[in-house]
């Protein structure tokens, strides 16, 4: 293990360690801590301009339902899930089958197909833009929430497939000659022997992608014109022209939309993290 | 119940050939080794024949039936991966009946037929557990269970025992070989154990660059190897080579000089190579006499480098004058050590001689 | 012959092309074709809903005489150079967190925590840590200068001030990336090492750091991605502000096209088109990296 375990340095190094951990972490999060303790001040600290003392209450309740009566916060929360949670399942469900192809079989063009997912990956959003709008205006899907999942699906199959493709490969491939000998369809290995194989991945790219999808900010913003399809990163924006000065609404806000990923990502640590670092410890 | 026969196969991939035109007859019933060193295209072959790789060109019969356009699973074929392929989410009940039940067997056909493996391979405790709660040699019972309940016409191994500790691969060699006495299927089996090859076989073929170097009986290869490179391969430690030239040949009789001062005469059939014709002489170290009488024929002086005490017999690797390394299979009770003159001789008959240039044999057939 | 051949292989010839075919409908549709369709309306004067009227390079020549566009290429290239600090940054917490005492575990994913928040999230904190009058950091620069300073309202600052946003998530981001693989890292190597007297810094440098490259590797690719996608930040902190300056690409071919009162798609196009071709030379470089590996694994 590098660096040299804490545990067999001098004990003086041992204490400042332990010292230094927590230290460490209010730094790091203070940008975070600040808005946190933000949320619950009553807005006569603010108008005070007791911004980083102890705040005078904790008006935690008052502030959270503030923010829920006087914006439609809810409503693009519900919004946010209408996008993201098709989207998880359309990306990852297409990515099993791409995945598979380009895992299982050779043929003259795997590569090129592959890399055309990997790259498409990468483009930047605005080179997309302009024509994705059009289209989603042509198919009559501008300003609702299936457009949007449309695209997010396809743009996000690029990523998804090249996940999925190597973690396929990582798989021991005589289980799919084996159940070639015995006379199984192409098909059925895909479904009985490989889909159960591929859960955790599953779970990896579910957590991963939902996450992307809620973050999202710029397709929300081109394609989402009205409030009553809005995803909440994109109604963040408009409610913190709404409240200007009450930092204390905006940062219940804040806290408000950027739950449901944490809360995703603390329960679903272990795949999120094998998720994000597929990779990174091989090639 | 099925022959297998290859007619001038050929595989490459892309512009690198793996097997170079093979034919080869396997009859019914019979069980034949593939063996050779690694990269020689033994398990390429075999996976030709499970259908797993198709044939570049060439012919593929089964039971008198051309493969080359058979899908792996009408082949009447089984196999059992080095691996063992196991489906790491199913128990082995399932595991074994897997094949069947995407087939279109019936349920009472499969449990029938499961049972009937479960029974002849003592898997019968095990069959609700997943591979994952299994041993090595008993995930390699399940293996080959999976193989028996297709009841194919030809088994196909590919390197079954090399995941198995030294033990378990002589209880398991002999389960196969149970097994094969009991079903009187075809078998082939690649492994390059040449144990298992020599106590296994009925047939055994030596492959080594893409080619069949020789087929044969495993005495037949061990005593009548029909070139150095089968000479080598079979037997362990492998035969010596000491370079020899002839004096005189006449009368069916080659005269040959030995390294230091040494001289033997070896019988030989058929042409005689000419005086001054350099070749190879082959002589196993299990037939290398160590004696005293040193102006005998094929006597030889070696200064002992390495002695391995082993018991039940002890092992000399010595040098020659000019250099060449010979190794000597001597009495377990043998006296000599590191350092010590070792009095050679080779006894004739025990001898192969070899062309030096093409390596193909001139002389050696000890069955005569 | 031949023909018996093909059929043989007919099954697993086209199954790879049924399992394809949804997802690469779906992936050209929506990904490959648009990045044609923009080429080809960036040679158009076109406002989206009337028609289109060729006019060849004109848009690429108006970029050359544009002072916005090179205002954000140049804050681009700030970008790119400041983010790629995440890297060693990330390297560097990855180090300090490499430990088994208790509680590490939580530790490590509150560190992480930044990248799971959303960019719109990060951005608003970060208006608020650099707020003048309350904001934390014109406090502390006030406490130890005597002066405040408000950084998102100055020219000269503003740009930093995002990026310090920026690097704050992708710090993390590169952190878990090395935290991996450090983890994958065969620690009887570390220990030969040690037994040839390799300690501290030339272990790291010997050692170690040749062992990270795949977590390297990763952490250049989402990096210089990230750092030539930024967006998000941007519009939510300074809106492209003050006067425009702290722009970049895709934000001004936002304003151009997209916003409100963008209506000049051939025009934004062209800087998308721009921004495409700089990208396009980091995704070649990756791309020819990573059919290296594949053809060597």
């Amino acid at each position: 293990m590098f660096p040299t375990p804490i545990a067999r340095t001098a004990p003086w190094v041992q204490r400042i360690y332990k010292w230094l951990l927590p230290v460490a972490l209010v730094l790091w999060l203070l940008p975070l801590i600040g808005i946190a303790v933000t949320s619950i001040r009553p807005s006569s600290d603010l108008a005070a301009g007791n911004y980083f003392g102890w705040p005078s209450g904790f008006n935690f309740i008052e502030n959270y339902s503030t923010v829920f009566e006087n914006s439609n916060i809810g409503w693009y929360i519900l919004n946010s899930f209408k996008v993201t949670i098709p989207t998880v399942v359309g990306a990852v469900g297409l990515s099993c089958l791409t995945g598979y192809a380009l895992a299982v079989y050779k043929f003259r063009s795997n590569l090129i197909v592959f890399f055309m997912f990997v790259a498409g990956n990468f483009v930047p959003f605005q080179i997309l833009a302009i024509p994705v709008r059009n289209l989603t205006l042509s198919l009559g899907m501008y300003n609702t929430t299936t457009g949007l999942v449309m695209f997010h699906v396809a743009f996000q199959t690029g990523f998804c497939t090249l996940f999925m493709r190597n973690f396929i490969k990582g798989l021991p491939f005589a289980l799919i000659e084996s159940a070639r000998v015995e006379g199984v369809s192409e098909w059925k290995i895909f479904w009985h022997i490989v889909m159960p194989l591929m859960r955790p991945a599953i779970a990896a790219l579910s957590v991963l992608i939902f996450t992307f999808i809620w973050n999202d900010y710029f397709w929300a913003t081109v394609m989402a014109q009205s409030a009553d399809v809005r995803p909440v990163t994109a109604g963040m924006n408009e409610l913190k022209g709404q409240w200007k000065v009450a930092w204390e609404l905006i940062a219940a806000a804040s806290i408000i939309a950027a739950l449901p990923p944490v809360a995703m990502f603390f329960l679903m640590q272990k795949h999120f993290i094998a998720g994000l670092t597929l990779g990174a410890t091989k090639g | 119940m099925a022959t297998v026969t290859l007619r001038n196969a050929r595989k490459s991939f892309g512009s690198v050939n793996i097997i170079k035109g093979v034919d080869l007859d396997i009859a019914d019933g019979e069980f034949c080794v593939f063996v050779g060193p690694s990269g020689c295209g033994k398990s390429t072959l075999l996976r030709m024949i499970a259908g797993l790789e198709d044939i570049t060109s060439g012919s593929l019969q089964i039971g008198g039936r051309e493969m080359a356009d058979v899908e792996p699973a009408d082949r009447g074929v089984a196999m059992v991966f080095q691996s063992y392929a196991l489906y790491p989410h199913m128990t082995v009940r399932e595991n074994v009946g897997f094949g069947l039940k995407m087939t279109g067997h019936s349920k009472a056909d499969i449990e029938k037929r499961t049972e009937r493996a479960a029974s002849m391979l003592q898997l019968g405790p095990l069959m609700d557990r997943k591979p994952s709660q299994l041993s090595g040699g008993q995930r390699q019972r399940v293996a080959i269970g999976r193989a028996i309940v297709r009841e194919p016409d030809v088994f196909l191994f590919d390197e079954p025992l090399s995941n198995l500790d030294a033990a378990l691969r002589v209880q398991m060699r002999i389960e196969i070989g149970k097994l094969h006495n009991d079903l009187k299927s075809t078998m082939i089996y690649v492994t390059h154990d040449q144990v298992e090859a020599m106590t296994m076989a009925d047939k055994i073929v030596v492959l080594h660059g893409g080619i069949i170097e020789q087929v044969g009986s495993p005495l037949e290869l061990y005593h009548r190897p029909r070139n150095m490179f089968v000479a080598g391969f079979i037997g362990s430690p492998k035969m010596n080579f000491i370079p020899v030239t002839v004096q005189a040949a006449r009368d069916g009789n080659v005269m040959l000089s030995l390294p230091g001062d040494g001289r033997m005469t070896i019988p030989m059939k058929g042409d005689l190579p000419a005086a001054g014709t350099r070749l190879t002489l082959g002589c196993r170290p299990e037939h290398v006499a160590i004696g005293k009488e040193a102006a005998a024929s094929g006597a030889l002086q070696g200064t002992i480098r390495v002695a391995e005490y082993l018991g039940s017999e002890t092992m000399f690797y010595a040098s020659l004058a000019d250099g060449t390394e010979i190794a000597v299979k001597g009495d377990g009770l043998a006296a000599q050590k590191s350092g010590d003159i070792l009095p050679l001789s080779l006894p004739a008959a025990a001898c192969h001689l070899f062309d030096a240039q093409s390596n193909a044999i001139l002389n050696g057939d000890l069955t005569r | 012959m031949a023909g018996l051949r093909r059929k043989r292989w007919n099954q697993r010839t086209y199954a790879p092309w049924l399992f394809l075919a949804p997802g690469m409908l779906m992936f050209s549709i929506y990904v490959v074709f648009p990045i044609f369709q923009s080429i080809w309306i960036s040679f158009y004067d076109w406002d989206g809903l009337g028609p289109k009227t060729w006019v060849g390079l004109d848009n690429y020549a108006n970029l050359l005489d544009d002072e916005s566009f090179y205002t954000s290429l140049q804050n681009n290239l700030i970008w790119l150079l400041l983010y790629l600090l995440a890297i060693p940054a990330g390297l560097a917490v990855a180090l300090f967190l490499n430990q088994s005492v208790t509680g590490i575990r939580l530790y490590k994913s509150l560190f992480f925590f930044p990248f799971v928040i959303s960019q719109v999230v990060v951005g608003l904190i970060f208006s608020w840590f650099y707020a003048p009058d309350f904001g934390l950091l014109p406090k502390i620069i006030g406490f130890l200068t005597g002066s405040e300073i408000a950084v998102l309202a100055d020219e000269r600052y503003a740009t930093y001030g995002v990026i310090a946003a920026g690097l704050w998530p992708q710090i993390a981001y590169c952190m878990i990336l090395y935290l991996t693989g450090l983890n994958n890292i065969n620690p009887e190597q570390v220990e030969a090492a040690r037994m040839d007297n390799a300690k501290g810094w030339s272990m790291l440098w010997h050692i170690i750091i040749p062992q990270l490259r795949p977590a390297t590797f990763i952490a250049m690719v989402v990096t210089v991605i990230g750092a030539l996608r930024s967006f998000d930040l941007i519009s939510i902190m300074t809106v492209g502000g003050p006067y425009g300056s702290t722009r970049v690409l895709s934000y001004f071919m936002y304003e151009q096209a997209l916003s409100e009162y963008g209506v000049a798609m051939g025009y934004g196009a062209a800087i998308a088109v721009v921004l495409f071709a700089i990208m396009l030379v980091f995704i070649s470089i990756f791309i020819v990296r990573m059919l290296q590996q594949e053809r060597n694994g």
